[in-house]
């Protein structure tokens, strides 16, 4: 009988990036990324629903504030297979989190696009998204701390919202992509190896722990994308941790900006890194589930809680990491996912953001909880310089937690915590 | 730094059991245990003190009295008390600190936690929790002090854990030494090897249900829901989401919710359907027939409305309270709930 050849580990080649300059070719050498501005605005024009694309560059301690930000992506490239970067969505389809892949360190592509102004949504339906280069409120996103490639889209008038919409994160994406293929063939500050699951040293006797990463998928301008496609209608599922590392998961979904997942905190989850580091060591990382969150109706809700926990317990788990995306409804898909898991016998943290109220759900079972923050909570008052991506941002006024990009995103990525006061 | 001291008429010594009716005063300097603030580095300017029976009694006049030698004085903090065990005592002083707060004034009190004064601050002022005994004073003091001292001159306060001061109900962001997955990860192998913890521990607000109606074709019936349902063009402005407030609407004489007189303003869900037949929201068609036909005693004559979207569970907690009393008061005996 001939044996299944072994599934070969993610290595993930990190390269440092300590200056970015514009230039007139991009490219990467020894932590300077000079950028060609013309060519990444030139890579928008492959998009007939993009009318123009404006590209900044800022740096943390900017006084710069940039507004209406959709995604946050971290430059990511296939290096043996280019052409397979972001799967399904920008490249062609092969599964990710495997073979090697290079990324930028310290530099973040970031979208704006108002779409209210552009007629693509009602002004009530989007809130605030920021990211502040400088000033009290630049600790609260992850990318404040990140020299950032801004592109700011103007959608062409008329272009329906699905095209804008593809239009925008397709670009976003090439540009990440172009940007980390200039390290192709050098040699990475940092290398990190990401074998399958339950493959550490020695797994025996240990709790094997499992994640369950809630998305949200409900159209146009709120969805989650698996290898392309939007995941509505997504029964739960597993899914090689490696491969949500490595590009096959991406987000489109731009609500509330505190607790939305920008498609970085999927390429670089925090939970997936500990558990696989883990792995073997004080747990076994049992696997990956990945569920909806703003289900409809209460039995849509139970119906996904039960198939999340029954999954948990094919995958042999003892105890599972319940993660949340955005707020109110999908608090409810959380604690009904707990309250599944436990009445199978499965042990559950969930990680949650709070509010000025406290929490928006809660049930008994609910018993090991990791606060993320309060969303509510004001920041104080700041006056940036430069607005990039609005014309009005509350500039001199108290800011909401809620309205910086990942300030509260609940997949365990920021270290902020709400603590009674 | 300006600091105003609110006493008892004891502890301003005003005198005993037999002052307890003394009105509001204003009085220089440091009076009483103010001198002991004054000792601990908090120097008073101005004293005001009042007889706990008169602030009982006269609550609203008292008040506006305070309130208003406050306003003069603009003091960078406000000390009340400490009240330790006393009851009537501790209700002033939380009572002033709530509305000293809600003014912008940095207000620091002392009581026992199980304090009249510790609710009555409703989170406004910062609460040293004591004994019941005035013999804490020379311990307490310099706690208060301590506090006020850096209130005043707008130094940071940390989390209540850390200073020892009573939570206030809010909760406040901070970082913490690692990312919510490790920290998410210590805590489930923990619970898993018998050690359960949470960084959030919410209320224990938990509803038994009330026992059922002994007689259902009796009963005063109401309508309360979430589901946004307020008269076309809604005239009271009722939040579309995070809602601050809920309404009722009469149903006297009305027989069904028409689609041209109701609407929903939910923003968490899509209307068109409800919208097209309010009563999907608020079934008044249904209860009326069963009304007519004697299988309810009643309809209460107005309805309840509210939206029920991003709603923290406190504020859901208050409107149903709120709710609650008023049906009850009504003698409503059951209430049909409908959500969305």
């Amino acid at each position: 009988m001939s044996r299944r050849p072994a599934d070969p580990p993610l290595g993930l080649g990190t390269y440092e990036v300590v200056e970015v300059s514009p230039g007139p070719s991009t490219s990467w050498e020894a932590g300077n990324l000079v950028v060609d501005l013309e060519s990444l605005r030139g890579s928008a024009a492959k998009e007939p629903a993009v009318e123009a694309v404006e590209v900044h560059l800022v740096r943390p301690g900017d006084p710069v504030r940039i507004a209406n930000v959709l995604d946050a992506v971290v430059p990511h490239v296939k290096a043996e297979d280019p052409e397979a970067t972001f799967p399904g969505v920008l490249g062609r389809l092969a599964p990710a989190g495997r073979g090697r892949s290079n990324r930028l360190g310290g530099v973040t592509v970031l979208s704006v696009c108002d779409l209210p102004a552009a007629g693509l949504v009602e002004q009530d339906d989007v809130n605030e998204a920021f990211v502040d280069m400088a000033g009290p409120g630049a600790d609260r996103s992850s990318f404040g701390s990140t020299t950032n490639v801004v592109l700011a889209f103007t959608p062409r008038p008329g272009a329906p919202a699905a095209d804008v919409d593809l239009a925008i994160r397709r670009t976003t994406l090439r540009v990440a992509r172009d940007l980390a293929a200039t390290t192709i063939g050098a040699a990475p500050d940092r290398e990190e190896t990401f074998r399958p699951v339950g493959t550490g040293d020695d797994g025996e006797g240990l709790p094997a722990i499992a994640a369950i990463l809630q998305v949200g998928s409900e159209g146009p301008f709120l969805d989650t994308f698996l290898y392309g496609l939007r995941m509505e209608g997504l029964v739960p599922t597993s899914l090689d941790p490696r491969e949500v590392l490595d590009g096959a998961l991406t987000n489109g979904a731009y609500e509330w900006a505190g607790s939305r997942n920008p498609t970085a905190f999927y390429q670089r989850n925090a939970l997936i890194r500990e558990l696989s580091e883990a792995d073997g060591q004080r747990l076994r990382f049992a696997g990956l589930i990945v569920a909806l969150g703003y289900l409809n109706t209460a039995f849509e809700k139970q119906r996904s809680a039960m198939l999340s926990a029954r999954l948990a317990q094919l995958l042999g788990a003892d105890g599972v990491v319940c993660t949340t995306f955005e707020t109110g409804n999908s608090h409810t898909d959380t604690m009904l996912t707990v309250r599944a898991c436990e009445r199978m016998g499965i042990r559950t943290t969930a990680i949650v953001t709070e509010t000025n109220g406290g929490l928006t759900d809660h049930v008994p079972e609910a018993d090991c909880i990791i606060s993320v923050g309060n969303e509510d909570e004001l920041v104080p008052a700041w006056s940036p310089d430069r607005v990039i991506g609005a014309s009005a941002a509350r500039v001199g006024k108290p800011v909401p937690t809620w309205a910086y990009l990942g300030a509260t995103c609940q997949t365990g990525d920021m270290r902020w915590r709400a603590v009674p006061a | 730094m300006k600091v105003v001291h609110y006493l008892n008429q004891f502890f301003a010594g005003l005198g005993g059991e037999e002052a307890a009716g003394h009105e509001p005063v204003r009085l220089e300097g440091a009076v009483g245990p103010g001198r002991g603030l004054g000792a601990a580095g908090l120097p008073v300017d101005v004293t005001l003190a009042c007889g706990d029976d008169h602030f009982g009694e006269h609550e609203a006049e008292a008040l506006a009295r305070l309130l208003a030698w406050l306003e003069e004085e603009e003091p960078d903090v406000l000390v009340c008390g400490p009240s330790f065990g006393s009851g009537r005592y501790g209700y002033a002083c939380g009572s002033l600190a709530r509305e000293a707060g809600r003014r912008g004034v940095p207000v620091v009190s002392a009581m026992t936690p199980d304090s009249p004064g510790v609710l009555a601050a409703e989170g406004a002022a910062y609460i040293v929790p004591t004994g019941s005994n005035v013999t804490e004073m020379r311990t307490v003091l310099p706690v208060v002090a301590g506090l006020a001292g850096r209130l005043a001159s707008g130094e940071p306060v940390g989390p209540a854990e850390e200073e020892g001061y009573l939570p206030r109900g809010l909760r406040r962001n901070e970082l913490a030494d690692a990312t919510g997955a490790v920290r998410a990860l210590d805590l489930l192998l923990a619970k898993l090897a018998g050690d359960t913890r949470t960084e959030v521990a919410p209320s224990g607000d938990r509803v038994p249900p009330a026992p059922a109606v002994a007689d259902v074709s009796r009963a005063t019936v109401a309508l309360v829901s979430e589901a946004g349902c307020v008269p076309q063009g809604n005239p009271d402005r009722l939040p579309s989401r995070h809602s601050n407030m809920w309404l009722r609407y009469p149903l006297g004489g009305v027989a069904s919710l028409d689609a041209d007189a109701y609407e929903s303003v939910h923003s968490g869900f899509d209307t068109a359907a409800a919208n097209e037949d309010p009563n999907r929201l608020v079934p008044l068609d249904a209860v009326r027939q069963l009304e007519a036909e004697g299988h309810i005693g009643k309809l209460h004559d107005v309805f309840y409305t509210t939206t029920g979207v991003d709603t923290p569970v406190a504020a859901a907690a208050k409107f149903g309270q709120e709710i609650a009393a008023e049906v009850h008061e009504a003698e409503v005996q059951a209430v049909i709930l409908t959500g969305t």
